[in-house]
């Protein structure tokens, strides 16, 4: 191991040191400046078709046969017995095919599927996982067993970031109770996806908030920038202190980075969370003055903010997809409230043309059956499902992998969750094998010993 | 026998429908055979049947069972209930038009009414499926004869060690045999300072006192092992023991004071569980004992009311789970609380996952799904109380909360504190105006059949009058008839002859298979348990759940205790023990504690004091390169774990060191205060009348800066001012709207009027970022005032006692990784964000701890010299060293200039470092 004692002595800096004494097999050389600063951006292992994410995480399991994976089939048997009990239900939606690609998407998605030019479905995902709170881990971190660094944080590490005011790795508004879904695990402690917002119901009532005061004790009430400074600074020289006389401290380094960045967060957050200079226009088009939509077009209209700023990694969470009942009223309104705000995302990208070197990712934890639950609903289904991408360096108008008749299992191309990770990490331009951090003695990877990149979905 | 002499009040005729066929009289056959089934196929079968393929709103009629569960918008016959019946509703065009096309005639509208009322009586019986399970006896037998966790903790002798030197008590054989194994050493004793403050934190969550560190330290010296043993035994006497072992159990009993999900209803008296637990550990009560409370306290012999009330209080456990309130279908609503309860139950007290067999054999342990149903029978025999109970004209659902439920009567006087007391006349005021607006519902209803007013807006008349009706009968319903306040509690009760309940095949609740018996999961019974006919066996269940007739209560409690002393558990997964979690990295101390802990009659505090005066648990936390290569998750306890500490302890750290803080338990609490109720944009109550109350107060506090500027300036209202205060006033406006949720229409002219009165005739200062600052300062200051939500800044009290809505915890706890109260939860994330770095710098509570530390110094220490000594000691445990006393000396140089004495707000400000650094949020 590289001598962390060395490195603690000789590095002034406040911070991150630490990540250096993991870092392993990068093959590249690397500026030794930037090497003190563990956000600093890094170079990737080859050229990256993607700079940064915005990944759409719809939690609950949104059923993919009626929305990305048209499965004529099942309409033709509905009301049949399934091959794993349960009578057939055909999709309440109809599907058509979509843009010059023809893509067959269906009428849950209006919106989204103007776009379907620019999109990439991935009809065959799998994961391990059937219920929900393994199988969101493991889309995270790729295991549901063990606490392991999640994808936003292996990206941070590979990456670094462009702004070091702000958080590299951003989740808004997550779930209460799923911070190991954005967390960094063994990685340091900087890596972790930073929350911006509160899960559950508090979220539409942060995302209403006009300017700063949606990030809570952003700006000190009494003291002066340079007084807080001064402040700062005496705390940090405690912290140091500490972490000097005991050695080896991830949390008291933790500590240490979430002081600094914190400290530059509020400067940076208030005019970032500030959306009163954005036009009606792009209101509107992410579907923010309508209450049906408000609450995820603020989101999707706050991610792309971020990005545009220089985050690496921006994570928005849509939740309750998990229709075990009620699917025809629950899923269409689920969709709705989404529907319009990620078809304005993908535009307003676009003409930024963000949309070139931005993957924006959409998917569920898994899907769900074909065969109805009740009269009116479906169950899980990790078996098969379907995720898309779009964006930075993916085939537009293209799709990946294929489900059997019904849309039980995934049977053509199949993409587990591991070569799922393999495709976005390569899409960086970080080689999945290569990007190792080493904890406890041993190398580890998001992918363990498993990942191939869909090779077909490169543009 | 005295507990059976008070009849618990259970206001509402519980409504068993047995899901097994009954005999039926030739007469009732005969009325089925010839008026109903007959137009059931005629008219309904169409749309609503397999034979048609068509299953229009989910809802099918072709079978008895599937009639009863119903379809998305509820069940569609209620036996004896027309009100209920959407059925009914329907063919009378009430809420529902069925047949879509014509009315049918009276007669038979007649014959529905007769034969709901006289119960429903169907014949139809559907042929069983039954669910063959792929888990069969032997493997259960083989699981249970192999599997570490199945067998019966036994008695261990504790291993031989060459370093005879090192342990004091038996737990260290334990520990030092595995380190000595893997030729590691046990780090060396921490320094006395640290043992102390670990103690106090682990024990009772608050920091030591000046005084209790020095006694600590010169006892100490003489002997650690005396002086350990003296603090120990004087922090488990002291009240905050158990506020710090009840919270600890609060997180794994997920407590919450309201259901969540997507209509948040407040439970105003789960404070009484609260503090039941609280008493518990602080009582010492033999845990087997808090167990058979908790899942069947209602059913143990009791002695007094008092015990009696208390063991009813316990069963708040089972009924205070996440609920989805809206769920329009009872049978599915009762199908998941059963469920809801089971996972309670089984992660809790066996460290298991059972819930998985809802709809499948369990994946990875010996649990088939009968096994789950067989619980499931025990569970669904109980009726669940935890909504409000229904006054003398009943219970009045509302659009929201399709869902109700009423509360269990105390046997003794002791109302919830905040309920209001009534007069008579105020009583008939409220009894003749609920009788008013049921009259217009109804005449309402009237004008609808007969096409008097239009269908929309009789529908929003339905909805606004349900409201109205719902909150009345709210108010009249918890007093008696000379308003006066009821006791109630949240609970269970057990129904009246009980039965088995049917797989459900996949766990859907229309896909009845085969009844299964009630039973405890079979794994975990060396023998077949009987249950005693006539009863639902959640007696038996809770007894053998806190008995060593199971392998697993003894071992997970005494897990969790361990978990909380030193870091981690023995079983790092403390809520599964099953297949699929981690084994036990000491499984003869497992063991070893397990036994010990049955020995000493299930006795918490006798197995904490075990653990707090064992070597292992002086260790220091000091890192060692190579044992940290060997065994980075320090799972062979080489050293102590380094710990930060959890929310509770850190605000309750400020208070106590502020010297703000009262340790008083308060009564109740603010879900208490606020009422049965729905929680809607983080306020308890109508956030449209705390979003007046914010902007009254802000706007009173920016006319009075105004005047007091007005009378300082020089000049006068230029009309360039005017307008800029015209704009600043309606952001003014805005900002107090969205601070607390969505305006209709009407409420937004309304608060636009409130602030028209300053229009024109005041002027703000002409600096436009002043101005933006002051509008902000006064709407923070208003709302932190006016308390609408519940981040609780101005309460004193411990932690523990703040109110617990789910999602929406008081930011003090939540951004330092409180439990998620939706779920069991055993093991606390413990992590360090830039959102906790921004709430330690910036937030007003923190700051106004700050301040409270700085003037306790200036007046304890009475002389400047001792002020940075005593700051140390109070946040840290003890001095400063040479190179801190240096970067203090430097801030405070910086700060008040050199020479001049330390400020209050300069030593403030080093008060707020001290607690956002991290030394203080960590154990080490």
């Amino acid at each position: 191991m590289h001598s962390r004692r060395h490195l603690l002595k000789t590095v002034s800096a406040g911070f991150g040191y630490l990540a250096f004494a993991g870092m392993s097999n990068h093959a590249h050389a690397q500026e030794p400046a930037s090497s003190l600063n563990p956000l600093a951006p890094k170079l990737p292992h080859f050229t990256p078709r993607a700079k940064r994410v915005i990944f759409l995480c719809m939690q609950g399991g949104p059923s993919h046969v009626d929305t990305f994976d048209y499965k004529p089939q099942l309409s033709r048997d509905h009301g049949k017995q399934g091959k794993y009990g349960g009578s057939l239900l055909k999709s309440p939606w109809q599907f058509r095919q979509r843009g010059e690609s023809g893509l067959w998407i269906s009428d849950i998605f209006p919106e989204v599927a103007t776009h379907a030019d620019d999109l990439c479905l991935i009809r065959s995902m799998q994961c391990d996982q059937p219920v929900h709170p393994g199988a969101m881990t493991q889309m995270h971190t790729g295991t549901a067993q063990f606490i392991r660094p999640s994808l936003g944080a292996w990206t941070l590490y590979g990456l670094g970031t462009e702004n070091d005011s702000l958080p590299g790795f951003v989740s808004l508004s997550p779930p209460s109770g799923s911070s190991r879904n954005y967390g960094n695990s063994f990685l340091p402690a900087i890596y972790a996806g930073t929350k911006v917002g509160r899960g559950g119901r508090s979220a539409q009532r942060f995302m209403r908030g006009g300017s700063g005061e949606s990030v809570p004790d952003i700006k000190n009430p009494r003291l002066t920038e340079k007084q807080q400074r001064r402040q700062l600074d005496y705390i940090q020289s405690l912290n140091r202190e500490k972490l000097k006389r005991e050695e080896y401290q991830p949390g008291v380094e933790g500590v240490i980075e979430s002081y600094e960045l914190a400290f530059r967060m509020q400067d940076a957050m208030p005019d970032l969370m500030d959306t009163s200079e954005e036009s009606e226009k792009t209101l509107d088009m992410y579907g923010v003055n309508d209450t049906a939509t408000a609450n995820f077009g603020k989101q999707c209209l706050l991610a792309r903010r971020f990005v545009e700023a220089g985050v690496r990694f921006v994570e928005v969470t849509h939740g309750n997809w998990d229709q075990h009942v009620n699917l025809t009223t629950d899923h269409k309104a689920r969709a709705e409230a989404c529907d319009l705000p990620i078809a304005g995302l993908l535009q307003d990208l676009k003409q930024r043309d963000l949309l070139k070197d931005t993957l924006v990712i959409w998917g569920g934890e898994f899907g769900r059956t074909p065969a109805a639950q009740g009269g009116d609903g479906r169950n899980h289904n990790n078996k098969g499902y379907t995720t898309w991408m779009a964006g930075g360096g993916v085939k537009g108008g293209f799709s990946h992998g294929a489900t059997d008749e019904h849309g039980y299992e995934a049977v053509e191309d199949k993409c587990h969750i591991h070569d799922w990770h393999a495709t976005i990490l390569h899409l960086l331009g970080l080689d999945h094998e290569q990007l190792t951090y080493r904890y406890a003695g041993r190398d580890f990877r998001l992918t363990d010993v498993h990942g191939n990149i869909m090779k077909d979905i490169l543009a | 026998m005295l507990f059976l002499r008070n009849l618990i009040l259970i206001v509402f005729a519980v409504v068993v429908v047995p899901v097994h066929a009954q005999q039926l009289t030739p007469d009732q056959l005969k009325f089925f055979e010839t008026k109903i089934r007959p137009v059931l196929i005629k008219e309904c079968y169409g749309c609503h049947s397999n034979q048609s393929g068509n299953v229009r709103g989910g809802l099918r009629l072709d079978t008895k069972e599937l009639m009863l569960i119903g379809g998305s918008s509820g069940p569609a016959i209620v036996p004896g209930d027309l009100e209920e019946s959407l059925l009914f509703n329907a063919i009378v065009h009430e809420d529902f038009v069925m047949p879509p096309k014509r009315k049918l005639s009276d007669a038979v509208i007649k014959d529905f009414r007769d034969w709901i009322e006289m119960g429903a009586p169907d014949p139809r019986v559907n042929k069983i499926t039954k669910i063959q399970s792929s888990i069969t006896s032997e493997d259960i037998d083989h699981a249970r004869e192999t599997f570490w966790a199945y067998q019966p903790p036994e008695k261990q002798v504790p291993p031989t060690v060459d370093n005879t030197d090192w342990p004091i008590t038996t737990i260290d054989h334990f520990i030092l045999a595995e380190l000595e194994q893997a030729g590691l050493e046990p780090a060396k004793d921490a320094e006395s300072y640290k043992v102390l403050r670990r103690l106090c934190f682990d024990l009772v969550g608050l920091p030591p006192t000046p005084a209790q560190i020095e006694y600590f330290g010169s006892r100490w010296k003489s002997s650690p092992e005396q002086a350990i043993a003296h603090v120990v035994d004087s922090l488990l006497q002291r009240e905050q023991f158990g506020e710090r072992w009840g919270r600890h159990w609060l997180d794994v009993a997920r407590f919450a004071e309201s259901t969540g999900r997507e209509v948040n209803q407040t439970y105003p008296h789960a404070w009484r569980y609260r503090d039941y637990v609280i008493d518990s550990f602080n009582a010492d009560k033999p845990f087997d004992q808090f167990v058979w409370e908790q899942v069947a306290g209602d059913l143990l012999p009791a002695k007094t009311d008092e015990i009696w009330s208390s063991n009813l209080v316990a069963t708040t456990f089972l009924a205070m789970g996440p609920k989805n309130v809206n769920e329009r279908n009872r049978v599915q609503f009762a199908a998941d609380q059963v469920d809801e309860q089971i996972d309670a139950t089984t992660r809790v007290f066996l460290g298991t996952s059972v819930a998985c067999a809802r709809c499948h054999d369990h994946k990875f342990d010996a649990i088939p799904q009968t096994d789950y149903y067989a619980l499931a029978g025990i569970f669904a025999n109980s009726k669940t109380y935890w909504g409000a109970p229904p006054s003398e004209y009943g219970t009045f659902n509302t659009a929201q909360t399709k869902r109700t439920s009423s509360l269990l009567l105390l046997p003794i006087d002791d109302p919830n504190p905040f309920d209001p007391r009534y007069t008579s006349a105020e009583l008939s005021d409220l009894r003749s105006e609920i009788q008013s607006t049921m009259e217009s519902a109804a005449e309402s209803r009237r004008d609808r059949a007969a096409g008097r007013i239009e269908p929309q807006q009789a529908i929003r008349d339905r909805l606004r009058t349900a409201n109205q009706l719902s909150a009345m009968s709210v108010k009249l319903a918890v007093v008696d008839e000379n308003g006066n306040p009821h006791s109630y509690c949240m609970g269970v009760q057990e129904r009246e002859n009980p039965v088995d309940v049917r797989l459900l095949v996949r766990g859907e609740i229309d896909q009845p298979a085969q009844t299964v018996p009630r039973g405890f999961p079979q794994v975990l019974c060396s023998e077949p348990v009987s249950i005693a006919g006539g009863s639902s066996g959640r007696l038996d269940f809770a007894k053998w759940l806190g008995s060593p007739d199971n392998p697993l209560t003894a071992r997970v409690m005494v897990n969790r205790i361990w978990q909380h002393m030193i870091g981690q558990g023995i079983v790092s997964s403390t809520e599964n023990f099953g297949v699929t979690g981690q084994a036990p990295s000491h499984p003869a101390l497992l063991d070893h504690l397990a036994v010990e802990f049955m020995e000493s009659g299930w006795s918490v505090k006798s197995l904490i004091r075990q653990i707090a005066t064992s070597r292992v648990y002086r260790m220091s936390t000091s890192y060692d390169a190579h044992h940290h290569e060997y065994d980075p998750e320090n799972a062979l306890v080489w050293r102590a774990n380094p710990r930060r500490l959890d929310a509770e302890a850190i605000r309750d750290a400020m208070l106590s060191i502020s010297g703000e803080m009262d340790l008083e338990r308060p009564r109740g609490s603010e879900v208490a205060k606020a009422g049965y109720l729905r929680v809607r944009d983080g306020t308890l109550g109508d956030p449209r009348a705390t979003a007046r109350q914010v902007a009254d107060l802000a706007r009173k506090n920016v006319m009075e800066s105004m005047q007091q500027r007005g009378r300082s300036a020089v000049g006068g209202t230029g009309s360039r001012a005017n307008s800029g205060s015209n704009s600043r006033l309606t952001d003014l406006r805005n900002r107090a709207r969205q601070k607390s949720g969505t305006f209709g229409q009407q409420n937004n002219a309304r608060s636009k009027s409130r602030f028209g009165g300053l229009n024109g005739r005041n002027n703000l200062p002409g600096d436009r970022s002043g101005q933006q600052a002051m509008i902000e300062a006064a709407v923070r200051k208003a709302s932190s005032l006016v308390g609408s939500g519940l981040d609780m800044e101005q309460a004193r009290y411990r932690s523990v006692y703040l109110p617990i809505v789910r999602d929406e915890v008081p930011r003090s706890l939540d951004v330092f990784d409180f439990a998620d109260s939706n779920t069991v939860t055993g093991v606390r994330e413990s992590s360090n964000t830039a959102n906790q770095a921004l709430y330690m710098m910036n937030n007003p509570f923190v700051i106004r701890q700050s301040q409270g530390f700085a003037k306790r110094i200036q007046q304890d220490s009475k002389g400047s010299a001792n002020e940075i000594e005593l700051m140390f000691l109070l946040a840290y445990g003890r001095p400063p060293t040479s190179g801190e006393r240096a970067a203090t000396a430097a801030l405070v140089r910086s700060y008040s200039g050199a020479g001049r004495s330390l400020s209050e707000s300069t030593l403030a400000v080093l008060c707020q470092s001290l607690f956002a650094s991290a030394e203080f949020r960590y154990i080490d």
